[in-house]
């Protein structure tokens, strides 16, 4: 036990000794609580020798602290070679040592005192929580005015500390009471060693703080504050012991006590207080699994990589963070194991391998499972209950993750690419590692002059640092958008009433010309506010293309192309369910094993080519993959039995495959638990056509299918021709515009007496009259005396009859507000030039009236 | 708590909730009001565009800065017969509630006349028209100056059920 502890804190010196930059001395500092732990233990296990080396490491030190050596380098030499001694020293110790000291006599001290993962506090209002306050604010005055190496500031600060332990007896407190005497022990050490560091002291008071504030309310305190504790020295291999036994160690008694309260507090009311930050919580926590997932799979191609590594840390130390504030103990618990999973990661003990990564997406799913737990408890009101997850497996195979996982040798692969040692000299400091397993690569390196230690410390520094890339960013509200949208429209159209008044005079209209640059500018600028690209979206179906070939066993990768095109906000959530559905029929339906792909003589992967672009106002998205393709006789077969056709139909390839878009269509011969339930690919089609979109097949038996999407770039805006009907002036969106012309009077026929039908090329194309429909009074003009514009929905054509042709604009699609939304024919309303409200029809919706009516 | 007291309960928010500054206005003859609290502004008459296959009711959409609102003339909706609109011929927004949030409306009146503060006292329940009138969104009645206002219980006049529902019969 104490030897795993010793070996644990050598490696953790000459990991600090490395990074230590020898220009600020002052880094040093930080070593000298871990050789002065290091000697304790040394002279428990009477290690003679290596106590010896400790000493004289420290005396190094503190010369080199008080600027008393001239010779900077070699004394930093010189404790490099003490501390890689060390090292080996203490390995051939291990080897001699007869018996792993488990049972021996623990060092005793405040340091290793058991910390209860959580501490209860079974009245509401704790027992005089008040009298903790001055004291408190004392401690806080006290570290606020301090200053290092004063003895009379020390001597205050104990005083106060011991009368903070002293309040701090009793059960209630216990939390209280141990982070005091750690903080004691701290500063006590402070006064022996000439320590200046002050920042546990800060960090101290933080936590006292809020431990009192949850003292007084008499909340169960979750937070995980081993990080504080360790910066006070305290031993923290023992201390994690304990916490990942969780609330298993408390003792019997305890442990009811703490199952008590969280049955008998059930549901927990949500304070006022909480409830906002439980919001914001719950919206960011979620957003970041969403970048964590991301970069997981960044990671897995890329294993080495520390940025990523760290943009993976981060979130989960937020999370953590936060949720411990917050009392969510099972989140801040997972958090916490897969931080630490992610922490040694990070270090360069090892290599991200596929289980760690599969861990961590665990932990991902169960983490969004919690936090929806909790998001339904914002909307009702009360915390429910988070029994039915367990986490405890989760948490054990992350620590077992942990320990398992071999090191790996990114360090070195850091020098190799920087050009600092060859890679015939690394692979040599990688032989003597494997001999001498406790060495760390940069020391071999350092020692067998292949890199001075300069170069180590600067590799390791690539290691650890991140580059941030993302520009800053602030999070608005969407109604916020929506609002900045109406008014950048109303003011396009307040200053095009104002040219047409001031167009007289001329100085004024160009000022007035000028403000309609800078308002169409604005406007430009709040459009694109709401477009976001589609990456976000593509790299969640990575994350689905990954599970699904798992499951399935088929090995299947996916390509993405042109995921840097920008797309509305609205319509990124319009796509997300289509393309699951499409992507997982893909690898269900679509892509063979592995097996039957050789004998086809494809490659044994199966790929997927998700690509997006922009044409013509719209955003493609294509969904290709090279599985077996569609196989018509099947799909007619399938349709005839379920009696979509009679089977005596004449039909295009085209025609067939809109035939899987049916409801009720499924050609899975067998129903998986992926997709092939019957209910897809017509939902797939529902949901596109909501947002004005469109869906094509193609297929190739054997070669593979490729989907594509259409969708309007914005649900916002639409291309539209106005026109002018009676008195009424309506939007058409052009893309169901085919053409406008003045028929002559024998392109018109009627079919008895009633449909009217006009000639255009050749085919013959049945007439609507707009405002016979919209049953606006009108006299019945002769369809020769107007307008007929063609237009086109599904494959169908119609004409519809004008008075005129007003115009060519984009116009913004207003809802009508209360229920107008859905009325059929009409898509929404737009704001026209004059300020006045033009409905924009909607042509699909106008044929299906028609034929309803007739 | 006992049902008699909760009926008071009931019987006590609803007098309460009654009282307060209503602003009338005139329909034909007769003076109405509504809770000051639902009216957003009040503006002149604007074009309206009317929007087909709706009730007759509803007059159409109008662009209030930017934001499409449906605007409905009280006189056809209480049958009282449509007269050419003046320039005392007002458009009263007002924020109802809708099962997703509030919604605006407009709604065409004869004339505003003013916001007046009426007390619970003076307030009358209404009374049974049988079954020739439909009572269901009138508050009550206010006897103030000589003068009965029907105080209106506007989120149950405009409600969008009846919007939509009315759209299927017009069909």
């Amino acid at each position: 036990m104490t030897y795993k502890i010793i070996e644990n804190l050598v490696e953790k010196l000459s990991c600090d000794f490395v990074l230590a930059d020898p220009k600020e001395l002052e880094s040093l500092s930080g070593l000298l609580p871990l050789l002065k732990q290091l000697h304790i233990k040394c002279m428990d296990l009477s290690f003679k020798d290596p106590a010896k080396e400790i000493l004289k490491a420290r005396k190094i030190i503190d010369a080199l602290l008080k600027g008393s050596s001239t010779d900077v380098d070699e004394k930093m030499n010189d404790l490099g070679r003490l501390i890689s001694g060390l090292s080996s020293a203490i390995s051939v110790l291990k080897e001699s040592e007869p018996v792993p000291d488990t049972n021996g006599p623990e060092p005793s001290g405040p340091a290793l005192e058991p910390e209860p993962e959580l501490i209860t506090y079974p009245k509401a209002d704790g027992p005089d929580v008040s009298r903790f306050e001055p004291v408190l604010e004392k401690f806080s005055n006290l570290i606020g005015g301090f200053c290092p190496g004063e003895l009379p500031d020390l001597g205050a600060l104990l005083n106060n500390l011991d009368e903070l332990i002293d309040m701090s007896t009793g059960k209630e407190f216990v939390a209280f009471h141990d982070v005091c005497i750690a903080c004691k022990g701290y500063a006590e050490d402070m006064t022996l060693e000439n320590i200046y560091n002050t920042k546990p002291l800060e960090e101290v008071l933080v936590l006292l703080k809020s431990l009192l504030s949850h003292l007084k309310r008499g909340k169960v305190f979750g937070f995980d504050y081993a990080d504080v504790l360790e910066l006070l020295n305290l031993n923290f291999e023992e201390e994690k012991k304990v916490k990942e036994a969780g609330p298993d160690k408390l003792s019997p008694e305890e442990k009811e006590e703490v199952l008590a309260i969280a049955s008998s507090t059930e549901p927990v009311k949500i304070s006022d207080d909480d409830m906002e930050i439980l919001i914001d919580f719950v919206s960011e926590a979620l957003e970041n699994l969403d970048t964590i997932e991301v970069n997981l799979i960044d990671l897995e191609q890329d294993p080495s990589n520390t940025d990523i590594i760290n943009d993976i840390f981060r979130p989960f130390h937020t999370i953590k963070g936060v949720s411990g504030f917050l009392s969510l103990i099972k989140i801040n618990q997972l958090a916490h194991a897969t931080e630490n999973l992610l922490d040694s990661a990070r270090s360069g003990d090892f290599l991200i391998n596929e289980m760690a990564t599969d861990a961590v997406l665990e932990s991902v799913d169960t983490l969004k499972n919690l936090l929806s737990l909790v998001s339904q408890g914002t909307e009702t009101g009360f915390m429910p209950s988070d029994d039915d997850i367990d986490i405890e497996p989760l948490r054990d195979k992350l620590q077992r993750l942990q320990t398992a996982l071999k090191k790996g040798e990114p360090l070195g692969k850091i020098l190799v690419q920087k050009g600092e040692i060859s890679s015939d000299s690394l692979d040599q400091a990688l032989e003597i590692q494997k001999k001498n397993p406790d060495k760390k690569l940069g020391e071999i390196l350092v020692e067998e002059k292949k890199a001075v230690p300069k170069q180590v410390a600067a590799a390791l520094m690539d290691q650890t640092t991140t580059k941030k890339s993302v520009a800053a960013q602030v999070k608005v509200s969407t109604d916020k958008l929506d609002d900045l949208v109406d008014y950048a429209g109303e003011l396009v159209i307040a200053q095009s009433m104002l040219r047409q008044k001031t167009s007289k005079d001329k100085s004024l209209s160009q000022s007035v010309a000028q403000l309609g640059q800078i308002v169409t500018n604005m406007q430009s600028i709040a459009m694109s506010m709401r477009m976001v690209p589609i990456k976000a979206t593509f790299m969640k179906m990575i994350r689905l293309v990954r599970d699904l070939s798992r499951k399935s066993g088929k090995e299947i990768a996916l390509n993405m192309k042109g995921e840097d095109t920008e797309i509305d906000r609205n319509v990124v959530e319009a796509l997300y369910e289509p393309m699951v559905h499409m992507i997982r029929n893909s690898c269900d339906h679509g892509i063979e094993p592995a097996s039957d792909r050789k004998e086809q003589g494809k490659p044994s992967q199966g790929s997927i080519l998700l690509r997006a672009y922009h044409k013509g106002g719209h955003i493609i998205i294509e969904i290709e993959d090279d599985g077996k393709g569609l196989d018509k006789d099947v799909i007619l077969e399938k349709a005839k039995s379920s009696g979509l056709i009679t089977g005596n139909e004449q039909m295009t390839d085209a025609q067939i495959y809109d035939l899987i878009l049916q409801a009720g269509f499924s050609t899975a011969k067998e129903i998986t638990d992926v997709s092939g339930r019957g209910v897809g690919m017509d939902v797939v089609m529902s949901g596109l056509e909501k947002f004005r979109g469109q869906l094509n097949i193609e297929s190739t038996k054997g070669k593979g299918t490729k989907f594509t999407i259409s969708l309007p770039l914005t649900l916002a805006i639409i291309d539209g021709m106005l026109v002018g009907v009676d008195d009424e002036k309506y939007v058409i969106p052009t893309t169901a515009i085919q053409k406008a012309f003045k028929p002559s009077k024998q392109d018109c026929f009627t079919v008895e007496g009633k449909g009217e039908m006009v000639k255009d090329r050749g085919s013959l194309i049945p007439v609507i009259r707009l405002n016979e429909i919209y049953n606006s009074k009108s006299t019945e003009k002769s369809i020769w005396d107007s307008l007929v514009v063609v237009v086109e929905s599904k494959d169908e054509k119609r004409a519809l009859l004008i008075d005129e042709l007003l115009g060519k604009d984009e116009y913004v699609i207003k809802s009508l507000g209360a229920n107008l939304e859905d009325l059929e024919g009409l898509a929404g309303g737009a704001i026209l030039a004059d300020g006045r409200v033009g409905l924009i029809l909607d042509i699909h919706g106008i044929f299906d009236l028609v034929s309803k009516e007739h | 708590m006992t049902k008699s007291t909760e009926a008071l309960d009931e019987a006590i928010k609803a007098t309460t909730i009654k009282t307060g500054k209503y602003l009338t206005f005139a329909l034909d003859e007769e003076e109405y009001g509504i809770g000051i609290l639902k009216v957003k502004e009040i503006i002149g008459m604007m074009p309206i565009t009317s929007v087909p296959r709706t009730p007759d009711f509803v007059k159409g959409v109008i662009n209030l800065r930017g934001k499409v609102i449906p605007v409905i003339d009280l006189r056809l909706k209480f049958d009282m017969g449509e007269i050419p609109y003046n320039e005392r011929t007002c458009i009263i927004v007002v924020e109802i509630d809708a099962e997703d949030g509030t919604i605006l409306i407009g709604i065409v009146v004869d004339s505003v006349s003013e916001v007046l503060n009426i007390q619970a006292t003076e307030i009358e329940e209404t009374p049974a028209f049988g079954t020739r009138l439909e009572t269901g969104y009138i508050l009550g009645m206010a006897k103030t100056e000589g003068s009965v206002k029907i105080l209106l219980n506007i989120d149950k006049v405009l409600s969008t059920e009846e919007l939509t529902g009315l759209e299927k019969v017009s069909q």
